[in-house]
């Protein structure tokens, strides 16, 4: 009997990903059909008219970086910290945090983005307006400082007790042990770690669907951190409602999806490549 | 395509089963759209509920589009808009057969900050406006507002207000609007950002303007068109609207019902509370 089930859950929940993939494949390929390889590389989008994806593309992508740059430093540091140096019982308490603010909805931070981050930024840097690219992105990154923080502390506090002996034994200081014998043991972990953070980040929806402007154009210079800008989750989330179901407009959004998807996946594909090369290279 | 409306079927009705709707048996009855229209109907829902303890009303915002679209798969009852259906709506849904019932009057302001409106920018042409949108206009001072950088603030394609108000500025509801710095959703969300920030100009529905978001007089030609509600009512005030509720064929049942308390004197008074023109 329990066999059985096992066997049933596993089918059920490997069988997901796949249907996703064809539903959101069936669903696109409509827009495809009509506008080839221009829905990618089309920087125009007006419903009725044209559909094209860069601008979304161009806006999760640099989000995301700025997210990860954020959170990649402040979460690892706070690890090495929390697993190292501080005694077990604040520990404890900084772990317990950690994962309570993991778990805040992104609608919290969305809010508190849209009427503290976007002032503070625009009177930062003297902006005509804070609602841009870096606002999200900031954003972003205190959200999923959490996940990579804990999850990349899980990963250090793992690596045995032994490395560091030995590697104190060797006459390492406090510093080398932890750059030398503990953190080439931990980086698959950290790499998992930053990972969930990242794909969190490119999927979510509110939290930037209220910061970031909402424009469907790409910035003016490219690398302008202060314009307004459109993610693919924040445009799905906007106009999705609105497109429910019928029409080409619904399958240029589900297209959007699929962009994600594959985003997501590369992300993931590229991320495990670099933690094994790690690995092996270091052992 | 009908696997996909299934499929969005499903999600939509499991998301709105509550333990509520299992236990007691209460009479439902969806209403979804333009976040303009929300206000009415949601305290017309309340009183409505009071009148009639076996009845709920379940009232959930979107835009009017996605009022069109629900009412089209028969997802909801009722759907609010606060503009004309389009023809490609209709052409969306050839078997749908959508009636109109006209429950007030609504007006849209083109709005500014407050510290703009108190630097001087009270009255706007309707060209300055149109510059604006188009790009063509960047900067307060060159229309006798502040040195600062404007901040234009549109709305969702398929959003009511956008519809009026492009109508207006433009001639196309459809208007496409180059100049734009930042895009809202609902009249609410319109609101934070224009008051947030100090150098905006957007578009609002009526029942929203504030003391931190004003709205500017349009000079058309030679006369000064101000919203008020006798500008409103004498038609005079171009940017006018109706607030609509839509219902697939003539409504039954529940439906019918919360439609004609809306236009009874009590529904009608509602209208008035929440700061639109009654129609009755």
């Amino acid at each position: 009997m329990i066999p059985w089930l096992l066997g049933i859950a596993f089918l059920l929940s490997s069988s997901l990903a796949g249907i996703i993939l064809i539903f959101l494949i069936s669903g696109s390929l409509p827009i495809f059909e009509a506008y080839g390889w221009s829905f990618v590389t089309g920087r125009e989008w007006f419903v009725g008219e044209t559909y094209g994806a860069l601008p979304m593309m161009y806006g999760t992508t640099v989000v995301t970086g700025i997210a990860l740059g954020v959170a990649l430093p402040l979460g690892l540091g706070t690890a090495v910290m929390t697993s190292e140096v501080v005694g077990r019982q604040t520990r404890h308490v900084l772990k317990s945090m950690m994962e309570l603010m993991a778990g805040v909805p992104g609608i919290v931070y969305g809010l508190l983005g849209l009427v503290l981050v976007t002032t503070w930024i625009r009177d930062l840097f003297g902006l005509i307006d804070g609602n841009c690219v870096l606002t999200a992105g900031l954003l972003l990154g205190v959200m999923i400082l959490p996940t990579v923080m804990t999850l990349s502390e899980d990963a250090i506090h793992a690596v045995p007790r032994l490395y560091r002996q030995q590697a104190r034994a060797l006459g390492f200081q406090a510093h080398e042990v932890i750059l030398h014998a503990v953190l080439p043991q931990a980086i698959p972990g950290i790499v998992g770690a930053m990972l969930l953070g990242l794909t969190r980040a490119m999927g979510e929806t509110i939290a930037v669907m209220l910061v970031i402007g909402s424009l469907d154009r790409l910035p003016a210079p490219l690398y302008n951190l202060f314009a307004p800008a459109q993610t693919i989750a924040s445009k799905i989330g906007r106009e999705g409602a609105e497109a429910i179901g019928v029409g080409l407009h619904w399958n240029a959004l589900v297209a959007l999806g699929l962009i994600l998807f594959v985003m997501v996946m590369t992300l993931t594909w590229s991320a495990e490549q670099l933690g094994w090369k790690g690995r092996l290279h270091r052992i | 395509m009908l696997p996909v409306s299934l499929l969005v079927a499903i999600v939509l009705s499991v998301g709105s089963l509550s333990p509520h709707d299992v236990h007691a048996r209460q009479t439902v009855i969806k209403v979804a759209g333009s976040s303009t229209v929300l206000p009415i109907v949601a305290r017309a829902a309340e009183a409505f509920s009071a009148r009639h303890p076996h009845m709920r009303v379940m009232v959930s915002p979107g835009g009017s589009g996605v009022g069109v679209k629900l009412v089209g798969h028969h997802l909801v009852h009722i759907g609010m808009v606060s503009r004309r259906i389009l023809d490609n709506e209709r052409a969306g849904f050839p078997q749908a057969d959508f009636h109109i019932h006209v429950i007030g009057r609504d007006a849209v302001a083109c709005v500014v900050s407050s510290e703009i409106h108190d630097a001087g920018v009270t009255i706007l042409s309707k060209e300055d406006i149109r510059r604006i949108y188009v790009g063509e206009v960047t900067n307060w001072r060159e229309v006798g507002g502040p040195d600062r950088d404007i901040v234009t603030v549109d709305k969702e394609a398929h959003r009511g207000t956008r519809h009026v108000f492009m109508e207006y500025i433009f001639g196309i509801s459809r208007a496409k609007t180059p100049g734009v710095d930042l895009v809202t959703g609902s009249n609410n969300e319109q609101l934070t950002k224009v008051a947030l920030s100090n150098a905006a100009i957007g578009m609002l529905s009526h029942a929203w303007l504030n003391t931190d978001v004003v709205g500017v007089g349009i000079r058309d030609g030679e006369t000064v068109l101000t919203l008020t509600d006798e500008h409103v009512q004498n038609g005079t005030y171009p940017m006018v609207r109706d607030l609509s509720l839509i219902t697939d064929g003539t409504p039954t049942g529940p439906a019918s019902k919360f439609i004609a308390f809306l236009l009874s004197p009590d529904g009608q008074r509602i209208v008035h509370e929440m700061g639109y023109v009654p129609v009755r």
